[in-house]
């Protein structure tokens, strides 16, 4: 269980990201990829770089934790930077194996398309690290709700999300819970539930999903004893409101924007 | 007019087999009843219709003076109404304690800064204010169940129905929750408890016992509870006060039947007068450290824990440095107790019946674990029949060796038939099909279940008890020789439970098993258990002879454990000496039969 290095984990601390409206986050994310994207030239990505690396102190993030949220996903960044170092070819050679060439024009574009993807995993980690989970949800409902008019359930698909996210390590105990009950009835599963035949994978699934519905079944009771009857009508204990902190937020990225396009053209 | 009124209620779940049958009755506002009967009697339905979440097929209900019936009045109902539900787990909505408890106010549609004024208030009755931000998945059980009662205060209703809210409890958390009960019924709530604990039933103001839909019995606690004969008739127990008083007179005691042991007490006390010394419950138990080493003389044990260590933090050293100073909120367990076991020693013998006591969190589900190889020390060293279980193959062999019955067994079962579960087991050792159903058939006659009726049945077809049974001829079909069951008899109802601690003593008496039982129910373990182990955030805090272990009442207490009622008894009588074991409840009243008889 630990959880130590899990990438969308809330990092608990008062500063003024936090306190930000979840939907200014949300879609700040949003504007902040599209920026990394705009910015065209290392001078550019370097200015968007260190924007970035400014927000983290200022979300009380310590570095060691920001860097810790990317490192599951590192990997990606690895590869896609290895691709472009030995398949983009142009420029000054800078190494030659016969086969395997190094070319300037691969290391720049390497270096370009790594910086740029961590730059990415970043900003959405700058997210999840400032916002719980269930500010998100209620985010994405709010953002969604426009499409109600056309008939998108906005307020069931949030809230599904956010009782998914309550349940989630609740089905994770018992799932270990059953497990460890039927290896201790001499299940294989020591090493693959799938290697092991029907039967053992059925020992593990059927109960988890007895389980789903016995918990449905009551969950859905207490809901209606406490007078749920959807979004009709329903306050929220921590409503969402737009302060001077979001318009200041999005002047910062309006101008992040115009001068990262500013440099890109130079 | 009561402020819930039931006239002739009926109500079917399929239209054939009612379960409100003709109900009539009148609850009065400030109220504190308690609602009995047993498996199947109505008495859940009856708890749904008040909150309106089920309407009557004929007659009607009213709440307040309103019809539940009319769809108009359902959310005023429901938020005066409030309702709180067996599984902790089942009926909370939010991540977030806060979120939890505002999640019914939110759907009234009040302003945040009442939202915010009323979680404050709710939480702070509940005792768990400053738990705002704290997530609820964290929590022990008897906390969720404050959370479930605080989300329902935070409606302000007038009415709180609680269905078996306390039936997967420990016992802290069960007297925790009857307390905050009475704190609320003294604060003007209307009360109604559904429940199947006698004790609890004693505790409240009118007790109303259902039968096969219908009102049987409706009264004072005294009225009701004290009508042994009814009471049988209902598939019910007596408590523990008036069984022992309908025991002592038949021992020709005159004592009168009353339903407080405290106050039988102060009975016998009076009665045996100046000869009984008074309470005297706290003689030390013998250090454990002396007891609990393997003495080198003894016959090779059967397990031997020597030193050992576990836990689920990496650095545990670190953790606990951290956390130490913030021990003990009164609520026993923490989650984030870095150590789940701590320099634990102790040995059990061949054929021995060894019980660990402890509540939830002190470390007991762990130690079980290690013992049967499914996890191993961190320190320190377990052994099965001398050999060390970090050696993979001793540890393979010692799941065959061990069963292991879990907490909650029944949610193991997964085949679609109750032959197939069963089988489960010996089909996983590689054992021919031949000798895989004489191990079935053998597996189900010893819980005592009909192989043939039962099976080509459903294992979800059959009732919580049977289900258990299953579960438990699931272990047993691997022939174990050493059975090991954590909380067996958690979360059944009082004859289900009695069924089968009968069956657990089966295995060990006649049967042969050497027993390891967990347990927080100190009556099982004293009628059971040869040998006593006590955990307390994992640690031994105590270990031996039950006698000796449960003398010291005093300091069980002090960790939120308690002693088996019986023993308690005679404790406080000053009868320990005439007993060379855990009383049982006859045992107590011949003794003090004996006494009075001396004494006259």
């Amino acid at each position: 269980m630990g959880g130590k290095a899990l990438f969308g984990r809330y990092w608990k601390a008062d500063s003024p990201l936090h306190r930000l409206d979840p939907r200014t986050k949300l879609l700040g994310t949003l504007a902040l990829v599209v920026i990394v994207f705009l910015a065209q030239n290392f001078l550019a990505l370097g200015f968007v770089a260190l924007a970035i690396a400014c927000l983290f102190p200022l979300g009380r993030i310590p570095l060691s934790q920001a860097l810790r949220s990317i490192a599951p996903l590192s990997f990606i960044i690895a590869i896609t930077a290895l691709f472009n170092l030995f398949f983009v070819q142009g420029g000054a050679p800078l190494a030659d194996w016969g086969w395997l060439r190094i070319s300037e024009a691969g290391m720049r574009s390497a270096l370009f398309i790594g910086l740029r993807l961590t730059l990415l995993l970043l900003s959405g980690s700058l997210l999840t690290l400032t916002t719980p989970s269930l500010d998100i949800t209620e985010a994405l409902e709010r953002l969604l709700a426009p499409l109600g008019r056309w008939g998108f359930p906005a307020h069931e698909f949030a809230f599904v999300m956010g009782l998914a996210l309550r349940f989630l390590p609740q089905f994770t105990d018992e799932f270990r819970d059953i497990r460890t009950a039927q290896v201790a009835r001499g299940a294989n599963l020591a090493t693959s539930p799938f290697r092991s035949g029907p039967a053992a994978l059925a020992s593990l699934i059927v109960p988890l999903f007895a389980s789903v519905f016995r918990h449905a079944d009551t969950l859905s009771a207490a809901m209606d004893a406490r007078c749920y009857h959807g979004s009709q009508g329903r306050t929220r204990l921590r409503p969402l409101a737009f302060g001077a902190r979001d318009r200041w937020a999005a002047l910062a990225l309006a101008a992040l924007a115009a001068a990262t396009v500013a440099l890109s053209m130079l | 007019m009561g402020i819930v009124d039931f006239h002739s209620v009926s109500f079917s779940y399929d239209g054939r087999k009612a379960a409100l049958d003709n109900l009539g009755i009148s609850i009065e506002p400030g109220a504190f009843l308690a609602v009995l009967g047993g498996n199947g009697s109505g008495k859940s339905t009856f708890a749904k219709h008040i909150n309106a979440l089920l309407v009557p097929d004929r007659g009607t209900v009213e709440v307040l003076g309103r019809p539940t019936a009319d769809p108009a009045c359902t959310y005023f109902i429901r938020s005066n109404a409030g309702m709180v539900f067996q599984n902790p787990d089942d009926q909370i909505v939010a991540g977030k304690v806060e979120d939890e408890v505002a999640f019914g106010p939110e759907n009234l549609g009040l302003p945040p800064d009442e939202l915010r004024r009323r979680v404050t208030e709710a939480l702070g009755k509940v005792g768990l204010a400053g738990f705002e931000q704290s997530q609820t998945h964290e929590l022990s059980g008897g906390q969720k169940q404050r959370v479930a009662v605080a989300g329902v205060l935070a409606m302000e209703p007038q009415i709180l129905i609680l269905d078996e809210a306390s039936a997967m409890l420990d016992p802290q958390g069960r007297e925790g929750l009857m307390a905050l009960c009475r704190t609320l019924h003294d604060g003007g709530f209307t009360i109604v408890m559904v429940t199947h604990f006698m004790d609890q039933a004693a505790a409240c103001d009118r007790v109303a016992v259902l039968h096969e839909g219908s009102l049987a019995l409706d009264g004072t606690p005294e009225e009701v509870l004290t009508d042994g004969a009814a009471l049988e008739h209902l598939e019910l127990d007596s408590p523990f006060a008036v069984q022992l008083c309908r025991k002592l007179q038949a021992q020709g005691v005159p004592v009168e039947t009353c339903l407080g042991e405290g106050e039988l007490i102060a009975q016998l006390q009076a009665l045996l007068g100046a000869d009984a010394e008074p309470v005297r419950c706290s003689k030390p138990a013998e250090p454990s450290a002396i007891q609990t080493a393997v003495p080198a003389s003894a016959p090779e044990p059967l397990l031997t824990f020597q030193n050992v260590s576990f836990s689920y933090e990496p650095s545990p050293s670190k953790a606990e440095a951290a956390t130490d100073d913030a021990a003990g909120d009164g609520w026993g367990n923490r989650p984030d107790e870095p150590w789940a076991l701590r320099d634990v020693s102790f040995s059990l013998n061949q054929g021995e019946f060894l019980a660990i006591a402890g509540h939830t969190g002190s470390g007991k589900s762990t130690l079980m674990q290690l013992a049967g190889g499914l996890l191993q020390p961190a320190a320190g060293t377990v052994r099965l029949q001398g050999r060390d279980l970090a050696d993979k193959r001793a540890a393979a062999e010692a799941r065959h060796s061990v069963g292991m019955v879990f907490q909650y067994p029944e949610r193991q079962l997964f085949a679609a038939t109750v032959a197939d579960d069963v089988a489960f087991g010996p089909r996983n050792l590689g054992l021919s099909e031949d000798e895989v159903d004489r191990r079935v058939q053998e597996a189900l006659e010893r819980v005592h279940l009909s192989y043939r009726d039962l099976k080509d049945k459903s294992p979800f077809a059959l009732s919580g008890g049977q289900q258990r049974r299953v579960a438990v001829a699931g272990v047993l079909a691997m022939e174990p020789q050493t059975l090991i069951l954590d909380e067996p008899t958690a979360g059944l109802d009082p004859r289900s439970h009695d069924r089968l601690l009968a069956l657990i003593e089966d295995l060990h008496r006649t049967q042969g098993l050497t027993v390891v039982m967990v347990s927080h129910n100190m009556d099982d373990i004293g009628a059971l258990a040869d040998r006593v182990l006590v955990l307390n955030r994992g640690r031994i805090f105590a270990s031996g002879d039950p006698l000796a272990v449960f003398s010291d009442a005093a300091g069980l207490e002090a960790i939120g454990l308690g002693i088996p009622r019986t023993y308690r008894v005679a404790l406080a009588l000053g009868l320990e000496a005439d007993f060379d074991r855990i009383p049982a409840i006859g045992d107590v009243a011949r003794a003090v039969a004996a006494r009075h008889r001396q004494g006259l």
